[in-house]
C-alpha cells in the first residue's frame, strides 16, 4: 500500500524514513519536537522535494528523488495539519466537501460520524479546536485519501476530548480501510492510536515495532528516553536504565535494591517518587509511579527489570 | 485568528492619552475633509449648471472614464500575477522587483512624463516599434493610458501584493492536497480570501488613475481628459470656473473607491 523509502533535506539535518504499511494499518510516528516528524508527512503530501529514494502508494510512484513530487490533487494523500487548515470563508459543509467530485451523501456520511451534524453551516471561526480538527478529518476522509497523515491533531484537545476523538478516527480509517501515520510526541497516544510505533529523534527512524515490545526492547538510550525512561543504575561498566512504570514494590522478578526516597508527589491518582539507589554495587537515581504516599528518607525494597541494559559509556542525561 | 463579533467594537474612553488621540485623530479627519467642503461651500448650482451645460463640456470626463477604464484593466491583468508571485515569494530579487514597483511611486510624476517622452515618444525605437502597430504615443489616448498607468501601477501592485501574503499558503497547499487544480484553488480559496484587499487596491487604482495629471501633462495634453480640463479652466478663465469640473472628477473618481472600501471592510469582518 504506502512504500516509502526518502531522504528529504532540512536546514538542521536530513531527515530520513522508510516506512511501509498495509491498507488500512496504521503506524505512530514518536519523536520530540524538532526531530522531524511534520517533515516526514509534508514529505508524503508531496510539499518537499526527495533528495533520495522514493514514495510508492497503491503501487503507483507519487514522489521520485530528482523528479518534482507529482500534482499533490493526484497523491492520494489527506493531511490533517496542527492548524487543520480550514477555508475560513466556507461553511463547515463546503469545507468537507471542498474537493472537487465529492458526494454530498459521503460528505454527510464522515460529518454524521465525526459527530458535526449541528454545525454544518457553521463558518470555521466559530468551532472548537476540537470542532475544527473533526471538520479537517471529515474534509480529508470525504476527498477519498488512501493514506492520512495526522500531524498531532489531538494535542490541543483536553484528554476526554482526545481520547474520544482518537476513537472516532480509529474508527472511521477501518471502516474506509485507509492508512494513517500519527505523529506525535505522546506515548499513550502512540500506543492508543496503532499497534506500532516508529521512533524518530534528529531526522532518523532509529527504531521501529510492536508498541508494547518496543517500550521493553529499546534499541539505544536514546529510543528509550523518548519510551518514558528516566532512572539509571551503574554498576562497573554497565547501565541498566528503569522505566518509571516497571518500577514495583520487592518481588521475586528482576533486580531487587534498596532505595532511599527522596521526593514524592502527587501523579494523577499514584505518586511520582524520586529515590537514591546504593545497594548491590548498584547506583543512581530512579523515578517510580507508587500507589502510595513514600515520605521522603524512606528506605524502601524495590524490584526492576535487569533489562534494558546499555554501556556506561551511552550517553545518558536524564 | 479573532473568532468572529469578539474583536473589541466600542473604543474604551478613558485617560488623558485617549482624549488626545481622539482631539489630534479629529484634527486630522476635518483637515483631510476641508477641501471637499470648502469646493461644495464655493459651488453654486447656478454655475454647475452653466459650466456642465456648454457644449463639449462633458467630453473631458467620457475621455478620462474610458482611459481610466483601459488604464486599470491593464494593471489589473498584469499587475495580479506579479502581484501574487511577489507575495508568494516566487520571483527571485523580490526586493529588486519591489524597488522597480516603488519607482514610479518615488518619481514625481512631470519626471515620469517627461522620462516616458524620450522612452516611448515617437523618436525614440520604442515609438518606432509603436508605431508599426498604428500607436503613438504623444498626445493620443494610447499615450493617456500609458501616463495613468504609470501613475497608478504601484498603487495597486503593492496593495495586491499585501492582500496575497495575507491568504495563508497553508491553505492553497491543503486545497491541492485535495485534489483541487491550481486555477480552481484560485478562483475558490486564494481569490476570494484576497478579494476585500484587492478591492480597495483596486478602488485606490481608480482614483489614481482618474485623476492622474503629472505625466499626463507632458506625453497625453491631448486628447483631454477631465484633470487637464481642470488645469485649463483655471488658468484661462480663473479658479472659480474650475470648481465645477473638479466636482465632477470627485463625483466620479471617489464613489466606486469608497464603495470597495465599504464592502471591503464589511468582507473582512465576516472572516
Amino acid at each position: 500500500m504506502l512504500d516509502a523509502d526518502f531522504e528529504v533535506s532540512r536546514r538542521d539535518f536530513p531527515v530520513a524514513a522508510r516506512i511501509r504499511l498495509e491498507a488500512g494499518e496504521r503506524i505512530s510516528l514518536l519523536g520530540a519536537s524538532g526531530a522531524g516528524k511534520t517533515t516526514i508527512l509534508e514529505a508524503l503530501a508531496g510539499f518537499l522535494p526527495l533528495v533520495r529514494g522514493e514514495i510508492r502508494l497503491a503501487g503507483r510512484p507519487i514522489s521520485k528523488a530528482g523528479h518534482r513530487a507529482g500534482a499533490a490533487r493526484l497523491r492520494r494523500v489527506g493531511l490533517v495539519s496542527q492548524g487543520s487548515a480550514l477555508f475560513p470563508h466556507l461553511t463547515v459543509m463546503q469545507n468537507i466537501c471542498y474537493a472537487p467530485g465529492a458526494d454530498p451523501a459521503v460528505g454527510n456520511a464522515r460529518a454524521a460520524s465525526l459527530g458535526l451534524q449541528a454545525m454544518l453551516g457553521s463558518r470555521p471561526a466559530a468551532l472548537s479546536e476540537g470542532e475544527r480538527r473533526r471538520v479537517a478529518l471529515a474534509r480529508a476522509l470525504t476527498a477519498g485519501c488512501q493514506l492520512l497523515c495526522l500531524d498531532e491533531p489531538f494535542s490541543a484537545l483536553d484528554r476526554p476530548l482526545a481520547e474520544e476523538l482518537r476513537r472516532q478516527v480509529a474508527a472511521e480509517l477501518d471502516a474506509l480501510s485507509v492508512a494513517a501515520i500519527l505523529v506525535t510526541h505522546d506515548l499513550e497516544e502512540a500506543q492508543a492510536f496503532a499497534t506500532r510505533i516508529a521512533v524518530l529523534s534528529r531526522g532518523a527512524i532509529l527504531q521501529m515495532g510492536d508498541s508494547v515490545r518496543l517500550l521493553h526492547n529499546p534499541g539505544s538510550t536514546a529510543v528509550a528516553r523518548l519510551l518514558g525512561y528516566r532512572g539509571s543504575l551503574l554498576r562497573g561498566t554497565r547501565r541498566i536504565l528503569v522505566h518509571p512504570d516497571l518500577v514495583r514494590r520487592a518481588d521475586a522478578k528482576g533486580l531487587r535494591v534498596t532505595a532511599t526516597v527522596i521526593d514524592c508527589r502527587p501523579a494523577g491518582a499514584q505518586f511520582w517518587v524520586d529515590m537514591e539507589v546504593q545497594a548491590g554495587g548498584w547506583a543512581g537515581r530512579i523515578q517510580a509511579r507508587w500507589p502510595t504516599y513514600l515520605p521522603p528518607a524512606e528506605r524502601v525494597e524495590v524490584s526492576v527489570p535487569a533489562t534494558p541494559e546499555f554501556s556506561r559509556e551511552d550517553p545518558w542525561n536524564a | 485568528m479573532i473568532a468572529s463579533g469578539a474583536g473589541p467594537r466600542r473604543v474604551a474612553l478613558a485617560g488623558p492619552g485617549t482624549l488626545v488621540a481622539l482631539v489630534a485623530a479629529g484634527v486630522v479627519w476635518i483637515a483631510l475633509l476641508g477641501p471637499v467642503l470648502t469646493l461644495l461651500s464655493h459651488l453654486s448650482w447656478h454655475s454647475i449648471t452653466i459650466a456642465l451645460t456648454q457644449p463639449g463640456a462633458l467630453q473631458p470626463l467620457v475621455v478620462s472614464l474610458e482611459a481610466s477604464a483601459v488604464a486599470v484593466t491593464v494593471i489589473l491583468l498584469a499587475g495580479t500575477p506579479l502581484a501574487y508571485m511577489l507575495a508568494r515569494g516566487r520571483l527571485p530579487w523580490a526586493r529588486v522587483w519591489e524597488a522597480g514597483l516603488l519607482l514610479p511611486l518615488l518619481t514625481p510624476p512631470l519626471v515620469v512624463g517627461l522620462l516616458l517622452v524620450f522612452m516611448v515618444g515617437p523618436a525614440t525605437p520604442i515609438g518606432a516599434a509603436l508605431a508599426h502597430l498604428q500607436l503613438t504615443a504623444a498626445d493620443t489616448f494610447f499615450a493617456l493610458v500609458v501616463a495613468e498607468v504609470y501613475e497608478a501601477v504601484p498603487y495597486y501592485v503593492l496593495g495586491a501584493e499585501a492582500a496575497f501574503a495575507a491568504v495563508d499558503p497553508e491553505l492553497e497547499r491543503a486545497a491541492s492536497l485535495l485534489g483541487d487544480p491550481a486555477p480552481r484553488t484560485w478562483r475558490r480559496v486564494t481569490l476570494p480570501l484576497a478579494a476585500p484587499g484587492l478591492a480597495s487596491a483596486l478602488a485606490v487604482t481608480w482614483a489614481r488613475s482618474m485623476g492622474a495629471f503629472g505625466a499626463v501633462l507632458i506625453i497625453a495634453y491631448h486628447p483631454f481628459g477631465l484633470p487637464m480640463q481642470i488645469w485649463t479652466t483655471l488658468q484661462e478663465t480663473g479658479l472659480y470656473s474650475a470648481l465645477p469640473f473638479a466636482l465632477v472628477l470627485l463625483l466620479v473618481a471617489l464613489p466606486l473607491p469608497l464603495a470597495a472600501y465599504i464592502w471591503s471592510a464589511r468582507a473582512r469582518r465576516r472572516l
